[in-house]
């Protein structure tokens, strides 16, 4: 068999560069991106020609308006059905057309796997295959980076919590299907409605919270951290721009968590200021110690700051034992030497043993730019082919898939009492998570369910 | 000296492995020869009197549609059938059937001797004739050299087997019968990965002794279900009751008292156990919180006084166990005929086999059941039935071949010791399977029965009743879509009963069979006349009831087919593939997946791995064919 026959799904991806450009473009490729286009644009637009129209979410709201091209396989780039919608840019209006198509049958799709296609549909000659192929490793590894990277924090333990219990679920649901004999028929006991439920409010809460940004449109959270007076909040205007903390050279004036919300080209950028951090006997400064620290603990990022002209280290622990000791994941410091102007250090980077260092003046701004392409790369909003929001895309429409099927399942448990289409339903909505947390496969589910009932007949 | 005859096939070993590899291959019409070193003993069931169960069932079900002798036999020898999952749909549904050992092994004996192309040999195998890295034959204990295109072994526990009762232990292949160690020794020079594993199984006891006034009674269904597809209820023989007794505290106390002479908790076994068939000193160590545990009280049979007690299976000393029988409910005075053991024995790492079973290191030679590393008659009888045919198919110079995934129980199971091994004893269950709702015990042969015929193992009479009932499905089908019931019809009416909301519109009867509320026999009689043949019937309504399931299924396995479709050369060098890591690459060369699919199952392996093999398949492609 021709091996580029090998697809039968149609894949979708942004296919210009992340950042806030004049043109982004979501590409479609696969057999049902003729139907997507008719969903979108309320028709298929003529192969090899630009039409401009409108793009339509599900309400027919208007999500941009750019235009479309439509390719008909083979002569297209990848060999198969190809649409093109071209629209405004910025990475908030191009994820929603990439959620839109996704939900229109297209998957998000792997690195490199466009150019893939293109090869196997004999689109591209066998010079490029390798090119092709180290695409592919690279890409592939950036995007687990990325994945990683946009599991961090508060999200990932809930993502997790929401697995674990839906294992949980399938422990009782697949041990009364395989051993009827062993006094464990949960299906016709109230438990397993009662569990579903509690599986699908979880799952209702972490999609809420993942729609409603702290994930996708706001970006990352960093934490500017550091010891009082060290220009926390001197940065914190640097970088937004705006007079939101009080800056005073008095220890202590900053007394709470101060958020701010930052674009770097169209990046959303979640940043936290933390009060000095240091025992003190006044009680409101020390709630905001205390709230201070639940933030850094599950911050994406820490610019922990150090006025230089107390010392020359750059070193996290030189700088800050009891700090950097205290911290879940001392591997995502940034340190900041600030007060550049004062030392006379050269601005930029600098070399540090076991993190990433910064010169800064907060003061006169000068580093700062430095600071942002920093965060940038950070991000995964770097020039590659793939970044961490791509990543948490996927993350999103697994979420989405998972509910389908818990809905479905629960139609079936209430309407039927199939508790095998339960159980299928279920298995189907763990394969959507796996893309998240990583396989778990009927194998583990079994020693899972060895180790919670007694059987033995 | 040699034998006086050469045989296409030669299978080693009687249990349900070796009984349906030599039928199968067999029925295909190769000169086959049963090498086993008792006759007496072809088809005896070794543990429990019991076929079929969740997931079982469905292999029994595949050998049947296959004509293999399983589910015949166990029709002529089931003292009590019962359908398990009644209440949870179709797709789970299985059929477990308490067996007379004495009818059952008569039954296979029958088949057996009947089987044209067919012969016996009783001596024990010693050793493989061995040409290069092709087997060509055996070695028999008295020096008899017998050779064959392909050789069979189903050697069950007999390889190396070590029989435990307390701390004391003796070589033995099975209670009563020697072991195989010169064999075992023989491949163990072998390149084969070798391992040990454990088992066990329970006192027997004396019917005489026991009152099952205080015992639950557990009798058989009403109806009673029927295993094979060409089998009725008129094979049936007596039908009786099973009992259950519990375990209860003082049990435990004894246990506990007497693992100190236990082989397994002092770390003289050093096999590994099956975790969902513990001994009974398992279950009370691993769930101490557990007070009591349900024991199953089977007969043996019709003709004997003999019961299996299902759960208490023991290597404990002889006066433990004793105590811990006479502490439950009607064993007060209980007599126990035969001790239980555990045995040990050796098994080859079913990861140096192909999908046929044929072994990676050795041409022409096949491995099938325990040796594999699986435990259970059916799961022997299936690998067994597989070797068979494969072993036949090399014999008569064709490809080999398996069913996949989608297509079988049979196909899981063969695929799951292939790609990923197993480290305890494996036992089929339904959740190992992806395509459950496809592959049912209901759908066997509509499955396979057809493939069957075409590898020449399903004779005529199957082929018949087999295509008779494809077409009464179909008939049935089309009838049921082209019927109509108007809304506010004396026959909308009658279902209104059933449904919750009157019909507002004109609906098929298909449609309507869709519906979770209504079942065939409430509407097939509406307009027109029912099916007789309730297999015909049932297969009607199942289609309909799973149709988006069975359509979600079928589109994931069209993927799927397509890798599996794709293979992986023998040659393919993975260190020349670009873009894997060192792991993947590792794994890949020491597997040697067939295809695609297989690679794809691998652990570890992920899809951008898959696409660099596509890719790297693709160049390799065009530069033999520009080269060409």
């Amino acid at each position: 068999m021709e091996l580029g026959q090998l697809n039968t799904d149609t894949i979708a991806a942004i296919a210009t560069a992340p950042g806030r450009g004049g043109v982004g473009i979501v590409r479609v490729s696969g057999p049902k991106a003729k139907t997507i286009a008719n969903d979108m644009l309320g028709f298929v637009p003529k192969a090899r020609y630009a039409h401009y129209c409108p793009f339509k979410d599900e309400n027919q709201q208007t999500l941009d308006e750019g235009l479309a091209l439509y390719f008909e396989g083979p002569n297209s780039f990848t060999g198969e059905d190809v649409l093109e919608l071209q629209g405004h840019g910025g990475p908030v209006v191009l994820d929603f057309i990439l959620k839109r198509v996704c939900e229109l049958g297209a998957r998000t799709a792997r690195p490199g796997e466009f150019s893939e296609r293109a090869f196997l549909n004999d689109k591209m000659d066998l010079t490029q295959a390798e090119a092709i192929a180290d695409l592919i490793d690279s890409a592939s590894e950036q995007a687990a980076r990325c994945a990683v990277r946009s599991l961090q924090g508060a999200f990932s333990k809930r993502v997790h919590e929401l697995v674990e219990s839906l294992i949980q679920l399938r422990i009782y649901v697949e041990a009364a299907i395989d051993f009827p004999e062993e006094e464990i028929d949960f299906l016709s006991d109230g438990k397993v409605e009662a569990d579903l439920r509690s599986v699908m409010a979880n799952l209702a809460s972490v999609m809420q919270e993942a729609n409603q940004g702290t994930l996708l449109r706001e970006g990352m959270n960093v934490v500017i951290a550091g010891r009082p007076n060290a220009g926390k909040s001197s940065l914190l205007n640097a970088l937004s721009g705006r007079d939101t903390a009080i800056v005073t050279h008095i220890a202590g004036t900053t007394r709470d968590v101060l958020r701010e919300h930052i674009h770097i080209d169209g990046m959303p950028l979640h940043i936290i200021d933390t009060a000095g951090l240091r025992d003190t006997p006044d009680e409101v400064e020390s709630i905001g110690i205390e709230r201070a620290w639940n933030e850094i603990e599950q911050a994406d990022r820490v610019l922990l700051m150090v006025d230089g002209t107390e010392t020359t280290s750059t070193e996290p622990h030189d700088i800050w034992p009891e700090f950097v000791d205290r911290l879940p994941h001392p591997e995502r410091i940034t340190v900041i030497r600030n007060k550049a102007d004062l030392t006379g250090e050269p601005s930029g980077f600098m070399q540090g043993q076991t993190s990433t260092v910064i010169s800064i003046s907060a003061k006169d701004g000068v580093g700062v730019q430095t600071l942002r392409e920093h965060l940038k790369t950070v991000m995964g909003f770097d020039a590659a082919s793939e970044g961490g929001f791509i990543a948490r895309r996927r993350h999103i429409d697994a979420l989405n898939q998972a509910k389908t099927f818990l809905d479905n399942g629960l139609d079936q448990l209430l309407g039927a009492s199939a508790g095998e289409l339960l159980a299928e339903d279920l298995r189907m909505a763990q394969n959507a998570l796996n893309e998240i947390t990583g396989e778990f496969t009927s194998d583990d589910l079994l020693g899972k369910i060895f180790g919670s009932f007694c059987i033995g007949k | 000296m040699d034998f006086p005859k050469r045989y296409d096939v030669i299978v080693v070993g009687g249990g349900h492995a070796g009984t349906e590899a030599c039928l199968a291959a067999a029925r295909m019409g190769c000169k086959t020869l049963l090498l086993t070193h008792s006759i007496e003993t072809v088809g005896v069931m070794s543990c429990n009197p019991a076929i079929g169960g969740i997931g079982k069932s469905h292999l029994v079900k595949e050998i049947d549609a296959f004509d293999g002798a399983m589910a015949r036999a166990t029709d002529k020898g089931g003292i009590q059938f019962r359908t398990l999952n009644s209440r949870k749909g179709p797709a789970v549904r299985a059929t477990r059937a308490q067996a007379d050992r004495a009818l059952y092994k008569a039954a296979i004996r029958d088949i057996v001797e009947n089987q044209p192309n067919l012969e016996f040999f009783q001596q024990a195998c010693d050793d493989l004739i061995v040409e290069g890295d092709t087997v060509k034959g055996v070695v028999t204990q008295a020096g008899i050299r017998i050779y064959a295109d392909s050789v069979v072994l189903t050697t069950g526990t007999f390889l190396g087997g070590v029989i435990h009762i307390g701390l004391d232990n003796y070589q033995g292949g099975r209670a009563g019968d020697p072991p195989s160690n010169a064999l075992s020794q023989r491949l163990r020079e072998l390149p084969f990965n070798v391992g040990r594993l454990k088992t066990g199984t329970p006192a027997r006891i004396d019917a005489r002794s026991v009152d099952f006034s205080v015992m639950q009674r557990q009798p058989g269904d009403d109806v009673t279900p029927v295993m094979s597809f060409m089998g009725s209820q008129a094979d049936h023989p007596e039908q009786i009751d099973c009992f259950i007794t519990h375990t209860n505290e003082r049990t435990h106390e004894i246990i506990r008292g007497g693992l100190d002479r236990s082989p397994m908790y002092s770390g003289v076994i050093e096999g590994v156990g099956p975790r969902y068939c513990p001994s009974i000193e398992d279950k009370v160590m691993r769930f101490a919180d557990k007070t009591s545990h349900q024991i199953f009280v089977e007969p043996e049979g019709l003709s004997t006084h003999e019961l299996y007690p299902n759960g208490i299976s023991t290597s404990l000393p002889f006066d433990v166990q004793v105590a811990l029988i006479h502490s439950m409910k009607g064993f007060e005075n209980a007599h126990i005929t035969r001790p239980g053991y555990a045995i040990e024995y050796d098994y080859f790492n079913p990861q140096d086999l192909k999908h046929s079973l044929e072994t990676k290191f050795m041409n022409g030679l096949f491995f099938a059941g325990q040796i594999n590393g699986t435990t259970g008659y059916e799961e022997a009888g299936a690998q067994g039935l597989l070797a068979g045919t494969n072993a036949a198919l090399r014999s008569m110079e064709k490809d080999a071949w398996y069913p996949r995934r989608d297509e079988a129980y049979l196909g899981v199971l063969v695929d799951d010791l292939i790609t990923m091994g197993t480290n305890e004893p494996y036992r089929m269950f339904t959740s190992r399977a992806e395509y459950r709702l496809i592959l049912r015990e209901d759908n066997a042969d509509l499955r396979l029965t057809e493939k069957g015929r075409e590898l020449g193992l399903v004779g005529e009479e199957r082929w018949a009743a087999f295509c008779e009932k494809r077409e009464a499905i179909e008939r049935e089908a089309q009838r049921l879509k082209s019927t109509w019931i108007q809304a506010g019809s004396a026959e909308s009416k009658e279902l209104e009963t059933l449904v919750k909301t009157p019909l507002t519109r004109e609906y098929s009867l298909m449609d309507l069979l869709k519906r979770p509320e209504i079942e065939y026999k409430d509407l097939a009689h509406l307009k027109g006349e029912a099916v007789a043949d309730p297999q015909v019937a049932e297969q009607v309504q199942i289609a309909a009831k799973y149709e988006g399931y069975i359509a979600r299924q079928l589109e994931e396995i069209e993927q799927m087919r397509r890798y599996e479709n794709t293979k992986l050369p023998k040659e393919l060098d993975y260190t020349k593939v670009g873009g894997l890591s060192n792991e993947i690459v590792q794994k890949l060369s020491t597997l040697q997946p067939e295809t695609l699919g297989t690679a794809s199952r691998i652990q570890g392996v992920t899809p951008a791995a898959l696409s660099q093999l596509l890719i790297y398949l693709k160049k390799h492609h065009s530069v033999q064919k520009q080269s060409a």
